[in-house]
């Protein structure tokens, strides 16, 4: 075992001790998604975190990065993207400055000249298979769901051996193969082949008491009563129909409001001041003011 | 009664961890961790969970390398590695409660709790004791390799860990046709596969090694010798050919109806060439472990030797059937044979070696070039072992026109449709010509 290895496994010798390491970035995990991360940086698998928007997927893997003390790179899934834009792409400009000079010292200059090391633009995806270590990189492939399936096949490819083929250069094969995180909205079924070769972990909508203290961590002012309060206000908002129910970005976002505004209670009144930092649409608040203000706060004593 | 996993256990092994960053290399599951990984796995299988066989072998080694000792544990690691959709989780909680104890809110320790299953009726007949008897001579040694060394007894001290109770499970399905086995319980046969060998008879190399009663006079050993004894030659040393196994070539159908079979005998394949790696072929003598090349065919012919080595056979199996374009468009076993021959058979990699081939003979090109390229196969090959699933019927006649093309080219035709009728395929392999 390298030393790298051998330094994670002390320690983080269990999933408890990594779930201290999160809570000590200011992410709050359960037991199963603690369970899921450890396996992933101990079996060198891939992991695949699924769940609606705002659940906590992103910062799972920063979270992770920050816990064990290692580089995130991040790759932002979008439709339409590409090798080049995942991978690398071949500094074309250098290039040119590069033949340019040949031409005018006169110094004679093959092709193969142009394609090295030098001239390579790292990617993400490239980034974290060079990441020299001792740490595995954590690699965020993020909203890979948005990404269409030539790229998930790409990326089955690249994940199953670890190396890439760079024809110009040949391959290059991970030294420390980082931890790769996929995060999905289940916009779209993900392929069979990408699935199986991922431990899973659904992270559902937590409940009013996690929120309460992922709130306590996040906005450091914020009393018990009143992160208890927005925690259940967001429970009942999230039980009407709104076109975006807030999630625990918005609970965050909204007890820091309730802070700025002097706020240490969440009232009726309180609420109306800081709406809008938990509903984005006009529909939604209007939806709120039908059934009334009133019926979504917790009364005061 | 243990009340933890105990974690002696868990020995030490060398599990190829799949180039993870920082897998361990100790964490092998232990053989009674497989099995009841594998059985809680086809349990979900059967209830519609998509658990195949990479994903329950993952839940043994995460298992293997928590060490739950609490239920809730034990449910963080399989749910890790076994649930794959959120609608998934409802049935993944009500087996695994009907399978290990409903309290997850409790941290009541594992093996405390866990009848795994019930102890179901013990099968007192282990399946290498139900075939007829091997037949003398070459077979023999390849039999033996099954009966496991001393390595292999039961740890007294596990006996009543509730994996325990489930090994017998793996020997019942010993019997079970392939086609009728989901992909849990096939990997529930790993480790009696394991302790099979495919042994093929020796052939002599151009190399030879001492040996006191060898054939020919050696010489420069004599003289050598004779050096130690004031020149004077008093023994003559003598030298016999060095043997050594032949090869096996494999030719797999992987066309959909093969599809069960092909996926078992892939796995068999790997796991006899895992299996006892480290342990020497017995008796070195007549017959001996075989290192066997393997392709795969449905209409085009794919060589995946070095893929075996390194990955799980399903993960090279779905690879093979992509790279087939038209994994349902028929079966062309002469025009595959044909490359085979072409490209690798005939030059040499076919030449002296026992070729199997594991197909259901279901022709759908031309029978008349499966019958030529068998021909010129039989011509370079020592011997041909022809498995056909089909067979194990008694009224099996070979009329499907490919079958009966192919027929009088081989030298033995077995089913091995089954873990039990692999006794017969192993006899065939290894008999000689
Ligand atoms: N378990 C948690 N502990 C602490 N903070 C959390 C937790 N879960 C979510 N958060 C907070 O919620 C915010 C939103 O999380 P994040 O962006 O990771 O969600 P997401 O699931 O990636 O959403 P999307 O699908 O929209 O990208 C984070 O910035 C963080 O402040
Ligand atoms: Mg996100």
């Amino acid at each position: 075992m390298s030393a790298a290895a051998e330094d994670l496994q002390g320690r983080f010798p269990d999933a408890a001790a990594l779930a201290a390491a999160l809570d000590g970035t200011g992410y709050l995990a359960g037991d199963a998604l603690a369970t899921a991360l450890f396996l992933a940086v101990r079996m060198g698998q891939p992991i695949l975190l699924e769940g609606e928007p705002g659940v906590g997927k992103t910062e799972a893997a920063k979270a992770l990065a920050t816990g064990i003390g290692t580089t995130l790179v991040r790759l932002q899934c979008y439709e339409g993207i590409a090798a080049a834009e995942a991978l690398y792409e071949w500094n074309y400009p250098r290039q040119l400055l590069a033949i340019r000079l040949a031409e005018t010292t006169g110094e004679a200059l093959r092709e193969s000249d142009l394609f090295t090391d030098d001239y390579l633009l790292a990617r993400p995806l490239l980034a974290a298979l060079d990441h020299p270590g001792p740490l595995p990189a954590v690699l965020l492939i993020d909203e890979i769901d948005r990404a269409d399936d030539e790229f998930e096949a790409f990326l089955f490819e690249l994940l199953a051996e670890s190396a890439v083929t760079i024809p110009e250069l040949g391959t290059r094969r991970a030294t420390v193969p980082p931890v790769v995180i996929l995060t999905s909205n289940r916009t779209r079924d993900l392929h069979d082949a990408l699935k199986r070769r991922c431990l899973y972990h659904w992270i559902g909508y937590p409940g009013p008491d996690r929120v309460a203290a992922i709130i306590r961590r996040r906005v450091p002012g914020a009393s018990g009563r009143l992160a208890g309060q927005v925690a259940e206000s967001v429970r009942r908002l999230r039980d009407l129909d709104l076109n975006k129910p807030p999630g625990i970005a918005e609970a965050v976002n909204w007890a820091t409001a309730l802070g700025v505004f002097g706020d240490s209670e969440l009232s009726p009144a309180s609420a109306e001041r800081t709406l809008s930092t938990v509903l984005k649409y006009s529909e939604d608040e209007e939806a709120v003011h039908r059934v009334g203000l009133a019926t979504l706060v917790v009364p005061n004593d | 009664m243990t009340d933890h996993f105990p974690a002696g256990d868990f020995p030490a092994g060398d599990f190829p961890a799949g180039g993870g960053a920082v897998a361990a290399a100790g964490d092998r599951p232990a053989s009674d961790v497989a099995a009841v990984t594998a059985r809680f796995g086809a349990q979900l299988h059967d209830a519609g969970v998509p658990v195949d066989p990479g994903r329950c072998e993952r839940f043994a080694r995460a298992v293997t390398l928590m060490r739950p000792r609490t239920r809730a544990e034990l449910y963080a690691c399989g749910l890790a590695t076994l649930v794959s959709g959120p609608d998934q989780i409802e049935i993944y909680d009500r087996l695994f409660a009907a399978a290990f104890g409903i309290s997850l809110e409790q941290s009541v320790p594992v093996s405390a709790a866990v009848p795994v299953g019930e102890p179901g009726p013990r099968d007192g007949s282990p399946p290498s004791a139900t075939s007829s008897a091997p037949p003398p001579g070459r077979a023999g040694a390849a039999l033996d390799a099954r009966s496991g060394g001393p390595g292999d007894e039961p740890d007294p001290q596990d006996a009543e860990m509730p994996w325990r109770t489930l090994s017998s499970d793996a020997e019942r399905l010993a019997d079970r046709d392939f086609a009728d086995l989901s992909a849990a319980e096939l990997l529930q046969l790993e480790a009696l596969m394991r302790q099979r060998a495919l042994a093929t008879p020796s052939r002599r190399t151009r190399r030879y090694r001492p040996a006191a009663a060898g054939s020919r006079p050696d010489l420069r050993m004599t003289l050598r010798q004779a050096r130690r004894t004031a020149g004077e030659p008093v023994q003559l040393a003598r030298r016999a050919p060095r043997l050594r196994p032949r090869r096996l070539v494999v030719l797999c159908d992987i066309s959909g109806s093969m599809e069960p079979y092909a996926r078992a005998m892939l796995q068999l394949l790997y796991c006899a060439s895992q299996g006892q790696a480290g342990r020497r072929a017995p008796g070195r003598g007549a017959t001996g472990r075989a290192r066997a090349e393997v392709f795969t065919f449905a209409t085009r012919l794919t060589r995946i030797t070095a893929e075996l080595a390194a990955a799980r056979p399903e993960t090279v199996l779905a690879r093979a059937g992509a790279a087939a374009p038209d994994w349902s468009g028929g079966t062309r076993i002469g025009a595959s044979l044909k490359e085979f021959n072409d490209e690798f058979g005939c030059p040499g990699l076919a030449r002296g070696a026992v070729v199997l081939i594991i197909s259901d003979g279901w022709e759908t090109g031309d029978a008349a070039q499966l019958g030529r390229q068998m021909a010129r196969l039989s011509r370079v090959a020592y011997r041909i072992v022809w498995a056909n699933p089909r067979t194990k019927s008694p009224r099996y006649r070979p009329e499907v026109s490919g079958m009966a093309a192919a027929w009088p080219y081989c030298d033995a035709v077995v089913s091995a449709h089954s873990l039990n009728a692999i006794d017969d395929l192993i006899t065939a392999l290894a008999a000689s010509a």
